[in-house]
């Protein structure tokens, strides 16, 4: 078996998940005994343009990135979304969140808003411009859930990723509920594959990776209410990481 | 230290086979013969076998051959999910990882004894079935006569066309196929195979029925049988589920109450009638 | 089998003296809630405990186990956990289910990795003193325990009534003074009053008659009903003393010719448990997966297991759902008032 040629590629991040690749240590060295790396900014110089699969992190921002990410996916035989901002969208999304980008930019740039190179379009994940094959969620990824994943895709099979919610691994670690402590955590509608790390830390689930395919909207309504806040406070909540994702409670 | 566990055998284990033969059937259905190395293997027509591949999981797949014929046993398996895509890739000599035989579930074997026998395939649905066809027909003077139905989707899916062939000529065999949307190689019947049931020449009231397909066509058979009021007890059917352990721990088979993997994968009808999540 | 009697001071030297030899694993405050946890000193024991975050399930099937190595293209290795342990302070409700897991592992075929756990435990359970805030116990007759352990503590003020159940736990307790009359009096009233006042949640029916009320509520509206708002989140499964269904995966290592097959625990509640390869799922709907859970408790299980009531009262489910739906009793209670008894 030949090494799979792997390319990685950033567009809208913050390059923290290419960093948990960095983190891997002396485990970097096992991945590379597996595959090629052929290209990747952060770590090295070269550049390729021949690769089986490409690995995408940050999204999708501008018109230009757009037809980037196009031409990659046409050279890839396999396409990962990387992170969040690759998967879902992430924080940049946040800027979805507001019907003018003009004001947006104004806000956050200033005076320079202007400049050509801060043009911007509403944020869209990887998979809302070309066919996505798997996704590492997460902000940042986890580490032993990307190995896992790169070992399934070299070997040639499908990587089981999680479609259960979070509280199945937080209760598994013998965690309390985060509610009874007066948390609004998102645990129950987010995918799981993380090991609940958040919540077994005492932190609520900020819900980087992203929904369940089937997530009880309603259900999340409902507690609310029992919980005595209002939708507005699980809006608070859900807006870092789920501004705009389907199904949306804003609808 | 516990002594009565070092004894007992590991259920989960499986024992290593080795491919004598593999043949593409066509774009997703490989043929396999495979021998255990140990040479222990004694089955009955309906069990299954978890095939194992190291390093990608398990999956179950009910045997195809018939315990009358000689040289190993047979399986056929249709490119689906992880395991089955890395089985497409075996060839002979491979080692594969089998546990089993599985299943209380069986073809009625000694009961069908003396009855006409209508067999009714929905496309793979002929590969379990076959067991207990040539286990039959090996066995011919113990049975009345046979039917054989097979409903297959299109021209390149059709499986085991030799031994149909061989099946068609015989005169102590019905063997009717259709397919469900023919090309030009095909002068046959056309429909899916609900429409044979009212060419079988044998009568049916009394005969043993035994079904196997995709999920959606077990509705449509039984409503035909039902016309031709075949009891409930005379039916036999073999149901699909998920399986992780094969040996009744897991959970995912579960039908209501009964496990799929210990109780099945073949059902009397009759039985299913407290079991609503069975069709 | 001997009853025997020891002053809390002499139990917290027998506590120290079972440290000293043996892996001691007890229940702990955590935060401000309990659970298991390996024992380094007999005055972090509380057996004054409530309930545990987690059953003690997971000593014997934990979260997440190796079933076996492998070599591709070679021969598969069983792979099994061989410490002795003891554990300390299990409640009456979670050793008959551990008493059902034992049924379960061993019927049919014989679980290794299960049984083997399970055998080289020593369990030593004891009578709860503090009810917790959603105990049934008294509803599933599981408040007071009669077997399975190998000894059994009863606090009756300043001693502790400990009774063997085994030939391990007769050896654990030798050596120790015979209980008087007065102080299995005292334990009887314990029993007496735990077997009426753990029973936050009241069941309208005997347990018993759980089984008979399902075979007429099937096609209930209930189901429907109270499964709009269930996240599907399998928390009920996870912390419930008696679920023991579990997924099997493979991993390789960096090597791609060794590696191991695990199993790790799954849940009925979970979108996907009865997904297919080509993506059928058989169970697909919330409100089939919610009822399935209930039936497996008080009529699929109990019929493999002679009857015994899959539930064993602990509450567990009632305080991790979140919508608050996952409770047997209110479910069953329901059931018994539109359908009646009989």
């Amino acid at each position: 078996m030949s090494k799979p040629k792997i390319a990685i590629f950033d567009f809208a991040c913050c390059e923290g998940c290419q960093l948990q690749f960095v983190n891997l240590e002396e485990e970097l060295l096992d991945l590379l005994s597996v595959a090629d790396v052929v290209e990747w900014r952060e770590a090295m110089s070269e550049q390729n343009d021949e690769y089986d699969i490409a690995i995408i992190e940050g999204s999708i921002t501008r018109l230009e990135d757009e037809e980037r990410l196009m031409l990659i996916r046409s050279r890839a035989k396999v396409l990962i979304a990387l992170g969040a901002c690759a998967t879902i969208g992430g924080v940049n999304k946040l800027k979805n969140n507001f019907d003018d980008l003009d004001e947006v930019k104004k806000c956050v740039y200033g005076k320079d808003a202007k400049k050509p190179h801060l043009a911007t379009q509403p944020t869209k994940s990887v998979g809302e411009v070309v066919d996505v094959d798997f996704c590492i969620h997460g902000c940042p990824i986890d580490r032993k859930e990307f190995t896992y994943i790169v070992r399934c895709l070299v070997m040639g099979k499908t990587p089981e990723i999680p479609d259960y919610p979070i509280c199945v691994e937080c209760k598994a670690n013998g965690n309390p509920c985060l509610w009874d402590y007066e948390q609004v955590c998102l645990g129950p509608i987010i995918r799981a594959g993380c090991g609940a790390r958040c919540p077994s830390n005492g932190f609520r689930c900020f819900g980087c990776r992203g929904y369940v395919d089937n997530p009880n909207v309603e259900a999340a309504k409902d507690v609310i209410d029992k919980y005595d806040l209002n939708l507005d406070d699980l809006k608070t909540k859900m807006i870092l990481f789920g501004s705009r994702q389907e199904p949306t409670i804003y609808g | 230290m516990c002594q009565c566990c070092s004894e007992k055998k590991d259920i989960y284990l499986p024992q290593l086979a080795t491919v004598v033969k593999a043949d593409d059937m066509n774009v997703t259905e490989k043929y396999l013969q495979l021998t255990m190395d140990d040479g222990q293997f004694d089955y009955a027509p309906g069990q299954f076998v978890e095939v194992s591949v190291a390093g990608i999981g398990e999956a179950p797949i009910t045997i195809t051959s018939s315990p009358t014929q000689s040289g190993g046993f047979e399986l056929v398996i249709r490119k689906i999910g992880n395991v089955t895509n890395a089985v497409h890739t075996l060839t002979p000599g491979d080692k594969l990882g089998i546990r089993g035989p599985l299943g209380d579930g069986q073809y009625p074997v000694e009961e069908a004894k003396g009855k006409n026998l209508v067999f009714i395939c929905g496309g793979i649905g002929l590969v379990p079935q076959r067991s207990f066809i040539n286990y039959v027909l090996d066995n011919r003077s113990d049975y009345g006569e046979v039917v054989i139905l097979q409903g297959t989707k299109c021209y390149d899916q059709r499986l085991f066309t030799d031994e149909i062939a061989e099946w068609e000529k015989r005169d102590d065999v019905q063997m009717l196929e259709t397919l469900d949307e023919p090309d030009d190689r095909w002068n046959g019947n056309v429909g899916v195979v609900t429409t044979l049931i009212s060419k079988i020449t044998t009568e049916l009231k009394s005969a043993v029925a035994l079904i196997c397909g995709p999920p959606i066509m077990y509705k449509f058979v039984l409503m035909a049988l039902e016309e031709h009021e075949v009891s409930h007890e005379s039916i036999f059917l073999n149901l699909e589920r998920k399986m992780k352990c094969g040996v009744g721990k897991c959970g995912h088979c579960q039908i209501n109450d009964v496990y799929c993997c210990m109780d099945g994968p073949v059902f009397r009808y009759s039985d299913l009638a407290t079991m609503p999540e069975a069709i | 089998m001997s009853v025997k009697k020891l002053t809390k001071d002499d139990f917290a030297k027998f506590v120290e003296a079972l440290i000293a030899k043996e892996n001691v694993i007890g229940v702990q405050a955590k935060g401000d809630r309990f659970d298991y946890a390996p024992l380094e000193a007999a005055a972090d024991l509380r057996l004054d405990y409530d309930v545990t975050l987690q059953p003690p399930k997971k000593f014997f099937l934990p979260p997440r186990e190796t079933l076996m190595t492998f070599e591709i293209g070679g021969a598969y290795t069983s792979e099994h956990d061989d410490e002795t342990f003891v554990l300390l302070g299990v409640h009456p409700y979670d050793m008959i289910a551990i008493n059902q897991m034992d049924e379960l592992f061993q019927q049919d075929n014989y679980d290794t990795h299960y049984m083997k756990r399970r055998n080289n435990a020593t369990i030593i359970a004891c009578d709860v003193m503090t009810p917790s805030a959603n105990v049934f116990a008294s509803s599933m007759k599981t408040a007071v325990v009669k077997s399975g352990y190998d000894v059994l503590l009863t606090d009756i003020g300043d001693d502790y009534v400990a009774e063997a159940g085994t030939e391990k736990g007769e050896a654990l307790l030798a050596g120790v003074a015979e209980a008087d009359a007065a102080a299995l009096e005292s334990r009887q009233a314990v029993w007496a009053k735990n077997e009426k006042s753990l029973n936050k949640h009241e069941l309208e029916c005997d347990a018993h008659y759980l089984p008979k009320l399902l075979d007429r509520a099937y096609d209930h509206a209930v189901w429907e009903e109270i499964a709009k708002t269930c996240f599907s989140c399998g928390s009920c499964n996870q912390v419930c003393p008696t679920c023991y269904c579990f997924n099997v995966q493979d991993d390789v290592n960096w090597d791609l010719k060794t590696g191991q097959r695990d199993r790790a625990w799954d849940g009925c509640l979970l979108d996907g448990f009865t997904k297919v390869a080509g993506d059928h799922e058989f169970r697909n709907q919330r409100a089939d997966r919610f009822r399935h859970r209930l039936y497996r408790k008080a009529k699929y299980v109990p019929a493999k297991i002679g009857g015994q009531i899959a539930c064993v009262g602990c509450g567990r489910c009632v305080g991790a759902c979140l919508p608050d739906i996952a409770n047997p009793i209110s479910v069953y209670n329901r059931l018994i008032d539109d359908l009646g008894i009989g």
